[in-house]
């Protein structure tokens, strides 16, 4: 079996993706679990000319900063569809077939590794972060 | 600071160039979920246009780990999790297949948007080509000489072998070379050795009748003579291509050369077929097969005949590196059940051909044997773990 890795949208064209990463779970207040379409989860600053980046989320400030990965990444996505001639050709083997689409690379990360500091005075957060109790 | 909504204030575009002193929203995506069909992928970075120009495939059955494989390599591929929680951000462009709402936020506010927490990513390992299949399936259906009474079960084209075997085009051609495979009517076969043993005493038979060099054979005559002794005209390519090399500098091409080792390689293997032989008896039947014109030496043997001293007699029997596995796992198991101990010069030959991206052929020796040595001034013996 063959899966062909495209990228549908041509190698020059082929956008950016960023991740940002911490060490902690983000976790949402019970009454918000089920709106998460556009909630905000925190503020991402960035003080001065330097990679460096505050993240606020809830009560808690990260720092950061931003990095290139050692290795790239790409973003893939698999497509699922019916061939309807195969399915006539072969009839004992599955008739859906599989594709990988390239939708993006990523060379970048902006990485949260130390304790956050908290806030004494803010708003109720709607969504806080959470160390991780094994502190990965 | 942005007078008008547009996209490079949102998305994964914004982040990456947030400016000194400014700030970004980060939300969920109004498509956020867990979004299982979309995985990251770490890869070196010279994979990297090969990925984005359409230069690999996965490949594999379904029962079978998946491997990435280039134009001239393969890769495990691996999924590697993480502990912390990593946010992906797509470029404000990104639209997944349900098209409507989502356009609902301030624009106004510099967002950007996670689309999913990526559990981990998957990565690449390189590795030997899985070519030990390709072996066993196509020794299925080996083509002898009774090929029309034969020729049913499973026959092989090369789309067949790529969906089957886990290994890059490249290595694929090699493996097929190595295995002496020919392709008929579009069709991958392994020759049956005995039907190999036939055309290649024709060979020779025609040879002094008609006083060839065994040097300089000239394709055409060969071709000829031999297709009138009813042998079909690609195996006959096919022979001169397993027991000989084409000699480049000939004026009018089509010249081909007998390989020595190769041919004295084929008539120790017809006789050891049967089992080992006393080593006098062995040499007195093999220097009277070969061909006047080649010179035979014990050594052309390597790798593909093991002595033994048993009591006062030395015997000989077959063990041909070509018929060992090709993972080193497996063939030093193999190398240890067919003798406890080994000598290096012995050894050599039966590990020379082993590739494991990485390891070079000492480690591979500390990984997989013992190495003792019985007294200063004697030879290293290596022996299983």
């Amino acid at each position: 079996m063959q899966i062909q890795v495209k990228c549908s949208c041509g190698a020059e064209k082929c956008p950016e993706w960023a991740i940002i990463e911490l060490q902690g779970v983000v976790e949402v207040q019970p009454s918000f679990q089920h709106s998460l379409q556009n909630l905000q989860i925190g503020l991402l600053c960035r003080p001065s000319s330097q990679e460096n980046y505050t993240f606020t989320v809830g009560y808690h400030e990260l720092t950061g900063y931003k990095v290139a990965l050692k290795k790239p990444m790409v973003v893939l996505k698999k497509i699922k569809y019916m061939d309807v001639e195969r399915q006539i050709d072969e009839a004992t083997s599955s008739s859906s077939c599989v594709e990988l689409d390239v939708v993006g690379f990523i060379r970048h990360k902006i990485l949260f590794k130390t304790r956050p500091t908290t806030l004494i005075s803010g708003p109720q957060p709607t969504v806080k972060e959470k160390i991780n109790a094994e502190g990965a | 600071m942005m007078e008008q909504p547009h996209s490079c204030c949102k998305g994964a575009e914004m982040l990456l160039n947030l400016q000194p002193t400014s700030s970004v929203s980060i939300q969920y995506h109004p498509f956020f979920g867990p979004h299982d069909d979309l995985v990251l992928l770490e890869l070196d970075e010279k994979l990297l246009s090969d990925v984005l120009y359409q230069r690999v495939t996965l490949r594999g059955q379904p029962d079978e780990d998946a491997v990435l494989c280039t134009k001239s390599k393969t890769y495990l591929v691996k999924f590697v999790g993480t502990s912390n929680s990593v946010f992906l951000i797509p470029p404000a462009d990104y639209s997944t297949s349900h098209e409507s709402g989502g356009e609902n936020y301030n624009q106004q506010v510099p967002t950007a948007s996670v689309i999913k927490v990526a559990p981990g990513n998957m990565e690449l390992v390189e590795v030997a080509p899985r070519l030990d299949k390709l072996k066993s399936i196509l020794s299925e259906n080996l083509y002898s000489s009774d090929e029309a009474s034969t020729a049913m079960g499973d026959l092989y084209k090369w789309d067949d072998l790529i969906n089957k075997v886990q290994a890059s085009d490249d290595e694929l051609k090699a493996g097929l070379q190595a295995l002496s495979a020919v392709e008929i009517d579009g069709y991958w076969r392994i020759v049956d050795e005995k039907y190999m043993d036939v055309i290649l005493r024709m060979l020779l038979h025609n040879s002094v009748l008609n006083d060839w060099s065994l040097d300089s054979l000239v394709e055409d005559k060969v071709v000829s003579v031999l297709e009138s002794d009813g042998f079909p005209r690609k195996l006959v390519y096919h022979c001169l291509n397993v027991y000989g090399s084409r000699v480049e500098e000939a004026m009018d091409g089509g010249v081909w050369r007998l390989d020595a080792r190769r041919v004295c390689v084929h008539f120790a293997r017809g006789i050891l077929r049967e089992g080992k032989r006393k080593m006098e008896s062995f040499m007195e039947e093999w220097l009277r097969m070969i061909p006047e014109e080649i010179q035979p030496s014990f050594d052309l043997l390597e790798g593909e005949v093991l002595t033994e001293k048993l009591g006062v007699e030395t015997w000989v029997r077959a063990l041909s590196v070509s018929s060992l596995p090709t993972t080193p796992a497996d063939r030093f198991s193999i190398l240890f059940k067919e003798r406890a101990k080994w000598e290096w010069k012995d050894l050599e030959p039966y590990i020379r051909d082993l590739n494991v991206p990485g390891l070079s052929s000492e480690a591979l020796l500390l990984k997989y044997t013992r190495r003792s040595q019985p007294s200063i001034d004697a030879e290293p013996v290596f022996s299983a773990r």
